[in-house]
């Protein structure tokens, strides 16, 4: 098997395989994606720092909206999910799919308990006022979590069709290791970027009295 | 590339196992220090410093040793660090482009 | 793997038994007509099917521009509704950009990339063929516009509920190209049904979706040809040995991936805006309208690069094969490339100087701006010293190429003039700006593709187009042009605005504009009369020799056409301009043993990528639907997102299959070699 493979599978120039050179490239190009998403995201916080208004008038503060003990446990979830898929892939480099299928199961899992979090989050803060109609706040910050949550689901859709995959007993080799890492690189960078979503979207908020950007003017109401 | 399981390949797989290993609780325990530190009442810019320095620990531990990029071919390094360094740029741009005193503040309310 | 089992290598596909994929459907391989062009994933029809549809949409933009310069004929004209107009010049610019030179210069990537670096195809041929496609659904939302605008001019909606029910009934984007928010977005409070009031008509919403969808398709693009640039050079070509066209290609797709991200952010913002009331850019919920315009340049420049640094690429393949001499300065023209590249994405807000920036970012983005003239000027003058001295044949795409020079360097001028933001305030919105982006992007950009289209036509149908109808043709192109945008100069800084759909008689505007609407015509059927020799060329022309204009670069050492596997043995390079050296100089190219009756791996054909590609068709048209409140629309966008998994996911478990072809054997290098030496 492995010497028709080689005769298929021509050595690339750089030696990088392509599938895997085509991945870091989109994870570059999606790098931008959520940097303008974050950019708006901070951009309206910078000027609107008090938070929004619901539909009876009352005004909110971001701080007081976020739970913060829910975010440090998806947080953690997502983080620890970043480890099983990282030994999902070793284990596929080594060949052990039996070990693939108990590592990419506990992901997608912790996938799924992230995307539940999200949905309770979703509805608590609907419920305290903060619609994607009633305030600038409201739609970056829906629309900058829901992409990330989108990722998230994307990814874990990829990853339950892999782990099916496996038992038709075509997933394996080289191919089938390279096809696992590069569904791993993208379900890491999907952490990599909620890292940076949880430090600039919800722990600054908790700094000093006033979160970081502090509340700028003084309420007219 | 498809090379057979040498005993070398066995042992540098094992040896990433207990790097990621390492790394996760390491990336647990600095994900506590992160919630811990906004309740420390420390001046805002010190705190903003570390939990900027401690996010970007996190940031480059995940995509050098989860992603591999400390093993792999370096061309894929720069290739995200271009995609990187262009957002983060840019970030930095727009933000400083935006003043609270050049809009109406009539939206504060 | 399954999929590696391959029968015994066969002269012709055709010879194959039918073949199942590993989900056990039939693989269109062996089809032939039209269902091998609609399921083919051989980059050089790739190419040309880019080529033929980038053409039908350069001139369906020719008419829309050809509408307008009528309508500006004369003072106080009614030729068209001012809303008309809106639509004409919004659709014009969209169309030329995203349906005209984007895809003709994705034509010339995907049939020579491949070529140029001696490789046998592209790295994802499927995902090549889902890009085609895509793009394709994509250029098919944007003018379904179109047929809703005359069907309500028509009046065939007028006894439906929904119709009755809009507010605005323009159904054809009228917000220009670059749709600046708030006229594009909304204002006020969502309603109950989530829909906040908007200052223009579903043909945003069109306009907004049908981006999208073209956005997809040159990512993907990209991806692909980054990775096949880096990773499919034959040996002995280094990235210092690649010819400058390749070159100029793997910076535009740089710049593509990383430019497109923020107006795909972007997109989403305004369809959220429009079909879900947020608030991004809505002025009475606090949001900034400011920022679509910084979101939007921050594409929209790089986009000007992405625009013309393929054609500098053809100019820097074309000048040096006429002048008989190697390109002068090769490293430095891959460097300013680089650099013009790099640059672009420090400046989007000199289209901006007019907001009220700051004194700060106005000066730091006009320096900018200036220093981007520096590397321009240096291929400038690399090109120049590339003719320098040389045996110059006035060949068509040569002609084409040195107009393409000239005009660009006046495009080149304007712009400058633009980066002082004092001088840009006087000159903002006015003719003067249009009649600088025309010299660049037409006088540049047209003229450098025709120069390749007149360049290449020989080696991708084995056909020489007649020479003089080309010659006929530049010289109508490039008369016509500087009659039609010459005088715009003059308009612009005697204060007539853009966008406008007439003006009154006595503003001294009149012998101008009637002498630009002399000229656009002229040019028209200038580019007509070179778009139709072309085609008549494809089907009717001479046949040629495989290397007609002494070629340089590797792809004039194959045959024309160029057969199906592209190299019978794959090359190995010792120097640049390969192809030049084998054939006149010390360093012959090699080839490896591959090929022959072992056979060359071909991808299979498939039709996934376009089932994929169908469904961004449906939800392309059913966002804009939904917008226009027609019941079940919303069933449209979900069956589109379905059929868009459902063709991936088949995509991914049928399997690459592929197929062994054998190629001519004994003959290391299938060109006449011979033939070509004794000309000189």
């Amino acid at each position: 098997m492995s010497q028709v493979a080689e005769s298929s599978h021509a050595p690339t120039s750089t030696g990088i395989d392509h599938k895997k050179l085509i991945m870091w490239l989109f994870l570059a190009s999606d790098c931008m994606f959520f940097g303008t998403l974050i950019s708006t995201h901070l951009i309206y916080r910078k000027l609107y720092p008090t938070g929004f208004t619901d539909a009876e008038g009352h005004q909110h503060f971001v701080q007081r909206l976020f739970d913060i003990e829910l975010t440090s446990f998806s947080t953690f979830i997502l983080l620890m999910s970043s480890f099983l898929m990282a030994l999902a892939v070793s284990a596929m480099h080594k060949g052990q799919i039996k070990s693939f299928r108990r590592n990419v199961l506990g992901v997608i899992i912790f996938g799924l308990i992230f995307l539940g979090c999200q949905v309770y989050e979703f509805t608590h803060f609907y419920h305290m006022g903060l619609t994607i109609q009633n305030s600038v706040f409201g739609s970056t910050f829906y629309v900058l979590t829901g992409t990330h949550g989108t990722h998230v689901a994307i990814g874990v859709l990829w990853l339950i069709l892999l782990y099916f995959y496996s038992f038709t007993g075509k997933l394996g080799g080289h191919v089938g290791a390279l096809d696992v890492e590069v569904a791993g690189l993208y379900w890491h960078f999907v952490d990599i970027v909620w890292i940076i979503i949880f430090t600039v979207v919800y722990l600054i908020e908790y700094l000093g009295p006033n979160g970081f950007w502090g509340t700028g003017l003084p309420i007219a109401k | 590339m498809s090379a057979p399981l040498t005993k070398e390949f066995l042992a540098e797989e094992v040896r990433r196992y207990h790097h990621f290993i390492t790394l996760a609780l390491w990336l647990a325990a600095i994900t506590g220090v992160e919630i811990v530190l906004i309740f420390i009442p420390l001046p805002l810019a010190v705190i903003f410093t570390l939990l900027c320095l401690l996010s970007a620990v996190k940031f480059f531990a995940v995509i050098l040793w989860f992603m591999h990029l400390i093993y792999d071919h370096r061309l894929l390094f720069w290739v995200f660090i271009a995609g990187l360094a262009l957002a983060f740029a840019t970030f930095t741009a727009l933000l400083a482009l935006f003043h609270v005193d050049r809009i109406d503040t009539k939206w504060f309310s | 793997m399954s999929h590696d089992t391959h029968h015994a290598p066969v002269a012709s596909k055709l010879d194959l038994a039918p073949e199942r994929s590993d989900l056990g459907l039939l693989r269109p391989d062996r089809s032939t007509g039209l269902m091998d062009w609609l399921t083919t994933v051989d980059h050089k029809k790739i190419g040309i099917l880019y080529g033929a549809f980038a053409m039908f949409f350069f001139l369906l933009g020719g008419v829309e521009a050809l509408a307008i310069r009528t309508q500006l004929a004369r003072p106080d004209n009614d030729f068209v509704t001012a809303r008309m107009y809106n639509q004409l010049f919004t659709m014009h610019g969209t169309t030329m950009i995203f349906l005209g030179v984007m895809p003709l210069s994705a034509a010339f990537f995907n049939f020579l990339i491949p070529l140029q670096i001696g490789a046998r195809d592209v790295a994802f041929p499927r995902l090549n063929a889902f890009s085609l496609w895509t793009f394709v659904a994509g250029s098919f939302v944007l003018n379904a516009s179109w047929l809703f605008e005359f069907g309500h001019l028509a009046g065939w909606f007028k006894d439906f509920a929904w119709y009755k029910s809009l507010v605005y009934t323009d159904f054809a984007p009228a917000n220009g190209w670059f749709s600046y928010a708030p006229l594009s977005g909304t204002f006020g409070q969502a309603d109950a049904a989530l829909h906040a009031p908007r200052f223009t008509g579903v043909g945003t919403d069109f306009w907004i979706i049908g981006l999208q969808i073209l956005g997809v398709a040159s990512l993907a693009a990209s991806f692909n040809f980054i990775c096949t640039i880096v990773n499919m050079r034959a040996k002995g070509m280094t990235m210092m040995r690649l010819p400058v066209f390749t070159w100029m290609t793997l910076i535009t797709a740089i710049l593509i991936i990383l430019a497109f991200p923020a107006i795909t952010v972007a997109l989403i913002q305004l369809m959220f805006d429009r079909q879900f009331g947020a608030n991004f850019f809505n002025p009475s919920a606090g949001g900034q309208p400011i920022l679509w315009q910084h979101l939007f340049w921050i594409f929209g420049h790089p986009e000007v690069y992405i625009l013309v640094l393929p054609a500098m690429g053809i100019v820097s393949e074309i000048l040096p094969t006429f002048s008989g001499k190697s390109l002068f300065g090769y490293p430095i023209i891959v460097f300013s490339g680089a650099v013009i590249g790099f640059l672009g994405f420090a400046v989007w807000s000199h289209h901006m100087f007019t907001t009220g920036l700051g004194a700060v970012p106005t000066a730091a983005f006009a320096l900018l701006t200036m220093a981007i003239a520096v590397p321009t000027g240096v291929k400038i003058f690399n090109w120049l010293g590339t003719i320098w001295g040389g045996r110059i044949r006035f060949t068509p795409p040569m002609v084409l190429a040195l107009g393409f020079i000239w005009m660009f360097m006046c495009g080149g001028f304007s712009g400058v003039m633009h980066s002082s933001a004092p001088a840009d305030s006087q000159q903002q919105d006015s003719y003067f700006v249009i009649a600088h982006f025309h010299y660049v992007l037409l006088g540049g950009v047209l003229l450098g593709l025709m120069a390749g289209l007149y360049f290449w036509f020989p080696k991708i149908f084995g056909r020489m187009p007649k020479a003089s109808v080309a010659y006929v043709a530049s010289g109508m192109v490039i008369l016509g042009f500087n009659l039609a945008f010459g005088p715009m100069h003059y308009l612009g800084l005697a204060g007539m605005p853009r966008r406008t759909h007439t003006y009154h008689a006595g503003m001294g505007w009149d012998t101008w504009n009637f002498v630009a609407t002399i000229g656009a015509f002229i040019l028209g059927i200038g580019v007509f009369l070179a778009f139709a020799n072309l085609v008549w060329t494809a089907f009717k022309g001479e046949k040629c020799s495989s290397d007609p204009w002494d070629g340089r670069t590797l792809e004039w050492s194959l045959p024309s056409p160029v057969p199906e596997y592209n190299f019978a043995r794959s090359p190995i390079i010792s120097a640049r301009d390969a192809y030049i050296e084998h054939k006149h100089g010390g360093h012959k190219i090699g080839y490896e043993s591959d090929g022959g009756e072992a056979g060359v791996h071909m991808p299979s054909q498939s039709w996934m990528p376009m089932l994929a590609s169908f469904g961004f068709l449906l939800i392309g048209m059913g966002m804009p639907m939904l917008a226009m409140m027609i019941p079940h629309a919303g069933w449209i966008v979900i069956a589109g997102i379905g059929i868009l998994f459902l063709g991936i996911w088949l995509w991914a478990l049928e399997g690459p299959g592929g197929y062994m072809l054998k190629t001519p054997s004994g003959s290391t290098s299938p060109s006449p070699v011979s033939a070509t030496s004794s000309t000189h």
